[in-house]
């Protein structure tokens, strides 16, 4: 509605454009950063066009003055002088489409309500989610057409450790998307896969916010959310190292989560060993070969044996014995070539022995031969709860590497084999940087290219946040439609990738407050500035109000009272001397 | 030998035109020198410490403008020289207790200055009567008229103003104005050397701050006067000396509060050298107004274009 005086008119001393005007502010009101505003612009023989935008600069200044010292004499009272605000606006809507500059003095309002909307794009939006409020008290939206793969998939969150809150960010948007009925029935059936790479902070989804005030649970009234935790959350652990009975290392939480591990048997047959060896500086060694080798010579002579293999007919019961057998293999003279073929030079095969032993110590403890086979292990969101988070804030970086680039090339593999986009898999995966830089190439960042380039039509929406967009793979910020940003570090800020943000807004983002994010959707010229409420659940263990009741439920589900000791997990074939049941 | 510059800009004239030692300029006005101190007692008086400037202080002024020159040709083919001319009045209001100025009123008009008679408006020139046909003639009736606009923008604020502690500075003599309240005229350029020695030489013994006792002039247009040297660079005897008017109605009394009244509050609104090339005596609101009326003049290209295509039209 546009209602009540004018809040200004447009100025006639600086040029109008029908994409950028400014506007005098009336006397007694005020323009701030972000505010909407709509004037109208008459036409012989149309009907008005309706120019909407929102404020990207504000200034003021003295009127009548000459000198600089003329301030004192101004505010001493004895130079008469007006003080002018002026405010830049940056058109975002001009409806019907008739690109003419708004006419200087024409009258400008504040944009509220269904005038509002429409100057934002709102209501286009057949699926709006809520992302927070604008400077203006009002509730912004992101057109989750551009979220889902409809019309583009994937959000980049970039900013500053810290302050920038990017994870608080992307679980409230995983929340907004979850809890705002954008989904309809396919919510129950949409999962979120997070990886936990910080502290403890991500493992309690699930319980309330102990420091949820009154006026928060306010916020998320007005964006038409219940302030509540995620109510189905599924949390991995790695196994603690040196535990021979493979229990959960974490500390904090203590009940409900589950600990994760590859078994010998899935490391071989599977072909994981590529995943060891993830570093972008692992790819450039000569020995990726000999990785092949290997692998493929793994997958097809190692045989299942109670949780272990048997490789040529020796039993391996540890990751680290079967290190030390392939580097035995590989050291001896008629046995290499069995496993890498002739054509390799001794060093280097030498140099993937090297790598191979310093895994031993990142890698012991996620894959096991030395735990029953019946007990569930794995991460797999189709079976999970709607949000599976996997920590890793306790492993080397080696091992974090290779539990992302294992859990997404399964989950992956498992959509394509679906071959359908609905139900929606959401991956939160923070330092991207660090699993697809912008140089080099790794089979993480194969997959993450690939997640990137065919996920919007695979239904695998990539959530991703980094410190710096720019060291980051080009094409996966390109393919990524949702840009946010928090608070910029300066040198950061002025570099192309935050190109889409105008140059008020980038010197803004350099102060940016915890809480306030820059987010720029394909449909909307100018980025909105959104401030997103205080978590409803727990972001660190000190937030982390009473254990969710279905958390204790774990305890007695991690182990099926079913299962039969020894036997196949689950979706395994049946062999002929199993029961089968 | 010595010399001292003007700090005027000389496109301004200078303030003084008085011929220093030879009083050629003398007025031949009767002068009553002992209004305030018997004429053998005259000295500086400095400005009183028990005396604080009224908290507010309304200033009046005028701006002209000739927009263009015409030349009207009547039915019988007697040719007369015209102008059109823009002018200005206004008052700033310097509200010193919320240290606040603004410009408390305005009027602008525009005018077609002719001696033709049966003259008709051009545009949104009015025709205002000129005496005498000659060009030179035409151009100084634009003067009166913006006198006369100052004056209807005076007693206007007068009118309206509703401080009864105020003090109305008028730019230039009172004129026509003594008979407003609470009111003095300030002489910028002193074009009349009133005063003989040696009450001359205590005027130019007064230091920045300073006053002259106050003296009456007459009988033509008698008014009260005295003289107030403002604060900046020094030099020559009248360097930042201007001259101050009360209105006649006055009793002596009354005339010598107002001149201290005026002594405490005219210095502080002294402007500057760099920044006003008639420092210091056109005051600093004053400069502003006059920026401010100018503007309110409208855009004189523009308003050439209009008067050409009116009267081609």
């Amino acid at each position: 509605m546009v209602s009540g005086p004018p809040v200004g008119r447009v100025l006639g001393t600086a040029d109008a454009t029908p994409l950028s005007f400014w506007v005098a502010v009336e006397p007694g009101a005020y323009l701030q950063l972000d505010d909407v505003v709509v004037t109208r612009r008459q036409l012989p023989d149309r009907e008005p066009v309706t120019i909407a935008g929102v404020v990207t600069a504000v200034r003021a200044r003295h009127e009548g003055a000459m000198f600089e010292s003329d301030v004192f004499a101004i505010a001493d009272g004895t130079l008469p002088a007006q003080v002018q605000e002026a405010a830049e606006i940056t058109t975002t809507r001009v409806d019907p489409e008739l690109y003419v500059p708004p006419t200087p003095g024409a009258p400008v309002h504040r944009a509220a309500g269904e005038v509002r909307a429409k100057a934002l794009y709102f209501d286009r939006m057949e699926q709006p989610v809520p992302l927070g409020v604008g400077r203006d008290g009002s509730p912004v939206y992101l057109n989750f057409e551009f979220l889902n793969g409809q019309r583009g998939a994937h959000v980049s969150i970039s900013g500053v450790s810290g302050v920038a809150t990017k994870t608080s960010f992307a679980t409230f948007l995983l929340y907004s998307v979850f809890r705002s009925g954008v989904l309809g029935a396919e919510a129950a059936n949409t999962k979120a896969l997070v990886f936990n790479v910080k502290g403890e902070d991500l493992l309690f989804l699930d319980h309330p916010n102990a420091r949820l005030t009154e006026s928060t649970v306010d916020d998320y009234a007005t964006l038409g959310l219940t302030a509540e935790p995620f109510p189905d959350v599924a949390v991995y652990a790695p196994p603690r190292a040196g535990d021979p009975s493979g229990t959960p290392d974490v500390s904090s939480r203590l009940a409900g989560v589950d600990s994760f591990y590859w078994t010998l048997e899935e490391f071989c047959a599977e072909r994981l060993l590529p995943y060891v060896f993830a570093d972008a500086d692992d790819e450039r060694q000569q020995y990726t070969m000999v990785v092949h080798g290997v692998t493929a010579h793994l997958a097809k002579t190692a045989a299942p044996a109670d949780g272990g293999v048997t490789i040529d007919g020796t039993r391996i019961g540890s990751y680290a014995d079967l290190v030390d057998f392939v580097v035995a293999q590989l050291g001896d003279e008629d046995s290499r070539a069995f496993w890498v073929g002739s054509a390799v030079g001794l060093g280097t095969v030498n140099a993937f022995a090297r790598r191979l032993i310093a895994s031993k110590r990142d890698l012991a403890r996620l894959i096991r031969g030395d735990l029953p086979t019946g007990r569930p292990h794995s991460v797999n969101t189709a079976e999970s709860a709607q949000v599976t988070i996997v920590d890793l804030h306790n492993l080397p970086d080696r091992a974090q590497r290779f539990v992302v680039g294992v859990t997404l090339k399964t989950e992956f593999e498992r959509k394509e084999k679906a071959g359908t986009a609905k139900p929606l898999l959401f991956v939160v995966l923070d330092e991207l940087n660090k699993y697809a830089p912008r140089e080099g190439s790794s089979p993480i960042k194969e997959i993450l290219l690939d997640i990137a380039e065919r996920g919007r039509s695979l239904g695998v929406v990539l959530i991703g946040a980094q410190q710096t967009a720019s060291e980051v793979e080009r094409r996966i910020v390109a393919n990524s439609a949702i840009r946010v940003v928090g608070r910029l570090d300066p040198a950061e800020a002025g570099r192309p990738e935050y190109g889409f943000l105008p140059p008020a807004q980038r010197a803004r983002a350099l102060i940016a407050k915890p809480g306030t994010m820059f987010v720029n959707q394909p449909e909307l010229p100018v980025p909105l500035v959104v401030e997103f409420p205080f978590p409803a659940w727990a972001t660190r263990p000190a937030e982390a109000g009473p254990a969710p009741r279905a958390t204790l439920r774990s305890l007695t589900q991690a182990a099926d009272a079913f299962a039969v000791v020894g036997a196949r997990p689950a979706g395994a074939s049946l062999s002929d001397d199993d029961i089968p049941f | 030998m010595r010399y001292t510059v003007e700090p005027w800009s000389p496109s301004f004239g200078s303030p003084n035109q008085l011929d220093g030692s030879t009083p050629q300029t003398q007025s031949t006005a009767e002068l009553k020198l002992d209004v305030e101190l018997p004429v053998d007692s005259w000295r500086p008086l400095p400005a009183r410490t028990d005396l604080a400037p009224p908290p507010v202080v309304l200033l009046v002024d005028g701006v002209r403008r000739i927009d263009a020159y015409l030349w009207i040709e009547d039915d019988d083919g007697a040719s007369y020289p015209a102008v059109a001319a823009s002018y200005a009045a206004g008052v700033v209001r310097c509200d010193l207790r919320r240290r606040v100025a603004d410009v408390l009123h305005h009027r602008v008009r525009r005018g077609l200055f002719t001696a033709a008679p049966g003259a008709t408006a051009i545009g949104e020139y009015e025709p205002q009567h000129a005496k005498g046909s000659r060009h030179e003639d035409v151009v100084k009736a634009v003067q009166p008229a913006m006198l006369a606009l100052e004056l209807v923008v005076s007693e206007e604020v007068r009118k309206s103003t509703v401080d009864d502690d105020d003090l109305l500075v008028t730019d230039g003599p009172l004129r026509g104005r003594h008979r407003l309240a609470r009111t003095v005229g300030y002489i910028k350029t002193l074009e009349t050397d009133y005063l003989c020695q040696p009450q001359a030489k205590v005027v130019t013994g007064c230091r920045p701050g300073e006053r002259s006792p106050v003296f009456l002039t007459g009988p033509q247009w008698p008014h009260y006067s005295w003289y107030v040297r403002l604060p900046g660079r020094g030099g020559h005897p009248w360097a930042g000396m201007v001259r101050v008017q009360g209105s006649p109605d006055l009793t002596p009394q009354q005339a010598a509060a107002l001149a201290d009244r005026s002594t405490v509050t005219l210095p502080r609104f002294a402007s500057t050298g760099y920044k006003d090339p008639r420092a210091p005596q056109n005051l600093v609101p004053v400069a502003g107004l006059e920026r401010k009326l100018r503007n309110l003049l409208g855009d004189p290209r523009l308003l050439h274009r209009t008067l050409t295509k009116a009267s081609v039209g």
